[in-house]
């Protein structure tokens, strides 16, 4: 399909930088016959030899690195499942609805709102008034059951929290939130800052709401650190 | 291409007279050897350029009057519209690319053309699979692909009836008497290759084992490309790149800058095909933008090539011919740049889903394929059957009306496709209120498409006159064998 450079070298034949030149005028008479416009028969045509520009491969390189960051830009990394208004799959799948725990964290993430206020977004409290969420001992806890009771119903009085004294009180939100927004709230908190206990399902707190029916949740009937200690929960 | 420099200048440096006279010979041997299979293929092929006018027509002429011929179920616009795509493609595009292939395979390599009966054969069983596609599809069991309608069954016969024709193209190239390969040749040869790919590829993953769900689109959409990338233009180049030069009487600038533009388009050509913000993964349709971009790189070249051949110079024969060629030439870089800017997200999501992407069909098919192609055949008709063309009337009309028709068409479907575009992206126009607007540029693109019906009209007619013209003195022309003779007398009387 292309000519065989190695040919010109070997052949010695005229494939001169001046051929396109030689070849202008060669209407040669032969070729007049019967319905010829008559000078065309032995003027197949032929290629000169100029050399292609530098600037072309230039050009190609050029055009080989822009392709290639294009598709790095807008290729969405060649990922199946990145459509058209999406640059990447990050974007993808935060545009979409999560499934299960991690759904749980995400909307817990957004809702943890309500309790930064007192206990901080970075989950520290505020030392002497509201004890830290991260590292606690009362959030980490394997089994959640007593951890689910306290934003259901809230808590005061004196407690320990990482071996220090607190006495302050929390406000029952069980009235304010649903078992799922609960649920997320704790998923999320037992796993941001370093914690490392397993999500909560809103089946947990269906059951504890279940279990604890007789108390109220409009916050007339706070848990007390050692209520909380003396119930018994599979561990 | 040293070759053809050697042979060049044998013709241009006066070499021996002897040489000179044998590959003078050499020549008229294969264009008679031609004569026969090519006119066959030719002269079908004008037939259907022809029909699948009509049928495109009638399929434009529904899309601005709903009601015309709307009792017939076999008339529907979904089966008038792909049936006059598959005529004028499969019909024209392919037997006419064939026949001027095989000509200039022959021609090129100053080798008679072998296996006649066989391409003869070949051509028969393609008009016969055409035809089983075109009644197929009005009948009801087109496929649903575009640029693929025809119905299973067929696409094993023309693969059969193309590999009969393709077979002797690469015969006739090995034992070609010229060594060395020109241009033209290697486009040829590409096409001759890159068809049979694509055609196997989406036919077996589209209608034999259909893959699934979004994949039979991407499948679809990059044939309907590669069909036009890799065999409707990689023809047309080959004929400008041979033409070009042959007409103004000077070499080709430069084999070498030929060469970076093959290449670039052979590794770069079948990127595309699937629009920005179709409904599949977004990599696929920036693949085709990138693909797109680089698609520039053989267009400068090719463009380069082309000026610096064609630069002060006046075409030293063929007056018509040049035209066509010239127009040709000109709407390949039109064509080019409207495809490539199509494609762009920027442009892409006006044009998406409008009338544009026919527009720019139209362009490559009438305007870059089927005005090199006439050029072409303009050409070597007379050479191949020594016989004058009988009326240079009629060749006058053809050029104006395939002129006036393509540009109509394209320009008309390309503004009213931008027009279309803009306004259905405009969320204070009403859907119905954006399509209306369109209606007049679609009434202007089925004027082109009736001048172009009455332009290929008249160039079918002067076909028919000469081959009666010819075939009238059939018996004192010097043929080479009987049988061909009487071939060619039998071709003749069913004309």
């Amino acid at each position: 399909m292309k000519p065989d450079r190695n040919k010109k070298k070997t052949s010695g034949g005229p494939a001169n930088p001046s051929a396109p030149t030689t070849k202008r005028s060669t209407p040669a008479a032969g070729g007049s016959k019967r319905g010829s416009r008559g000078n065309s028969e032995d003027s197949e045509p032929t290629a000169g030899s100029e050399p292609v520009p530098v600037w072309l491969f230039v050009l190609m390189a050029l055009m080989l690195y822009s392709g290639m960051s294009y598709l790095h830009t807008y290729g969405g990394g060649f990922n199946p499942k990145v459509y058209e208004n999406f640059r990447s799959y990050k974007l993808v799948d935060s545009a979409n609805p999560k499934s299960g725990p991690e759904m749980l964290i995400a909307k817990g993430e957004a809702l943890y709102m309500v309790c930064a206020a007192c206990h901080q977004v970075n989950g520290m409290g505020v030392a002497g008034q509201f004890p830290p969420l991260m590292g606690s001992e009362w959030v980490n806890e394997p089994n959640p059951a007593r951890l689910i009771r306290i934003p259901l119903h809230g808590l005061s009085g004196p407690m320990q929290v990482k071996g220090q004294d607190w006495n302050s009180s929390m406000a029952a939100l069980g009235s304010a939130l649903s078992a799922e927004d609960i649920a997320a709230i704790l998923s999320y908190i037992r796993q941001a800052w370093g914690n490392t206990a397993g999500p909560v399902t809103p089946a947990e707190v269906e059951a504890v709401i279940a279990d604890t029916s007789s108390r109220s949740m409009d916050g007339s009937r706070p848990w007390t650190a050692s209520e909380l200690m003396s119930i018994e929960v599979a561990q | 291409m040293t070759g053809m420099n050697t042979q060049s200048s044998e013709t241009a440096a006066g070499q021996s007279p002897d040489q000179s006279a044998m590959s003078k010979s050499r020549v008229l041997e294969a264009d008679k050897s031609c004569s026969v299979p090519v006119m066959f293929l030719l002269t079908w092929a004008l037939a259907w350029l022809v029909g699948g006018g009509i049928l495109a027509v009638v399929s434009s002429i529904k899309l601005h009057g709903p009601g015309f011929l709307a009792g017939s179920a076999w008339l529907t616009y979904g089966r008038v519209q792909p049936a006059s795509i598959h005529a004028l493609l499969y019909g024209f595009g392919f037997q006419a690319a064939i026949a001027v292939g095989l000509w200039m395979i022959a021609r090129l390599g100053q080798a008679e053309l072998m296996g006649r009966k066989g391409i003869l054969l070949g051509g028969a069983f393609w008009n016969l699979g055409v035809c089983l596609g075109v009644f197929g599809i009005l009948g009801g069991a087109g496929t649903g692909h575009p640029m693929l309608e025809m119905p299973g069954f067929v696409s094993p016969l023309l693969l059969v009836s193309y590999s009969l024709m393709g077979v002797w193209a690469l015969i006739t190239l090995h034992f070609r008497q010229v060594r060395s390969l020109y241009v033209s040749q290697w486009y040829l040869l590409a096409a001759l290759f890159w068809f049979p790919w694509i055609f196997i590829a989406a036919q077996s993953s589209l209608v034999f084992h259909p893959v699934r769900g979004a994949l039979q689109f991407v499948i679809s959409s990059w044939y309907g490309h590669a069909v036009v990338a890799l065999w409707l233009v990689p023809v047309a180049l080959a004929v400008l790149f041979y033409f070009i030069p042959k007409l103004l009487g000077r070499p080709l600038h430069s084999k070498h800058l030929a060469t970076f533009g093959f290449w670039t388009m052979a590794l770069f050509a079948g990127w595309g095909g699937v629009q920005a913000g179709a409904p599949v993964p977004r990599w696929i349709s920036s693949v085709c933008i990138v693909g797109g971009g680089l698609m520039l790189l053989p267009l400068i070249a090719v463009g380069m090539n082309w000026w610096f051949t064609a630069r002060g110079a006046k075409p030293a024969q063929g007056d018509f011919v040049w035209g066509f060629i010239r127009f040709a030439a000109v709407a390949f870089f039109a064509a080019m740049l409207l495809d490539i800017g199509g494609r762009t997200r920027v442009i892409g999501e006006v044009t998406d889903l409008t009338v544009f992407s026919s527009g720019v069909y139209a362009l490559y098919f009438y305007g870059v394929f089927g005005m090199s192609i006439a050029g072409a055949v303009y050409y070597l008709v007379p050479k191949i059957t020594q016989t004058e063309w009988p009326s240079a009337q009629l060749i006058r009309w053809h050029y104006l009306g395939s002129m006036v028709g393509t540009v109509l068409i394209t320009a008309a479907l390309v503004v009213g496709g931008v027009i279309q575009g803009l306004r259905l992206n405009n969320a204070d126009i009403a859907f119905v209120d954006a399509l209306a607007k369109t209606v007049p540029f679609l009434g202007l693109s089925t004027l082109g498409g009736l001048i172009l019906v009455a332009a290929n009209v008249a160039f079918l007619l002067n076909l028919v006159r000469l081959l009666t013209v010819c075939c009238r003195c059939c018996c004192c022309l010097p043929w080479n064998g009987t049988a061909n003779g009487n071939k060619a007398a039998a071709v003749g009387a069913n004309l």
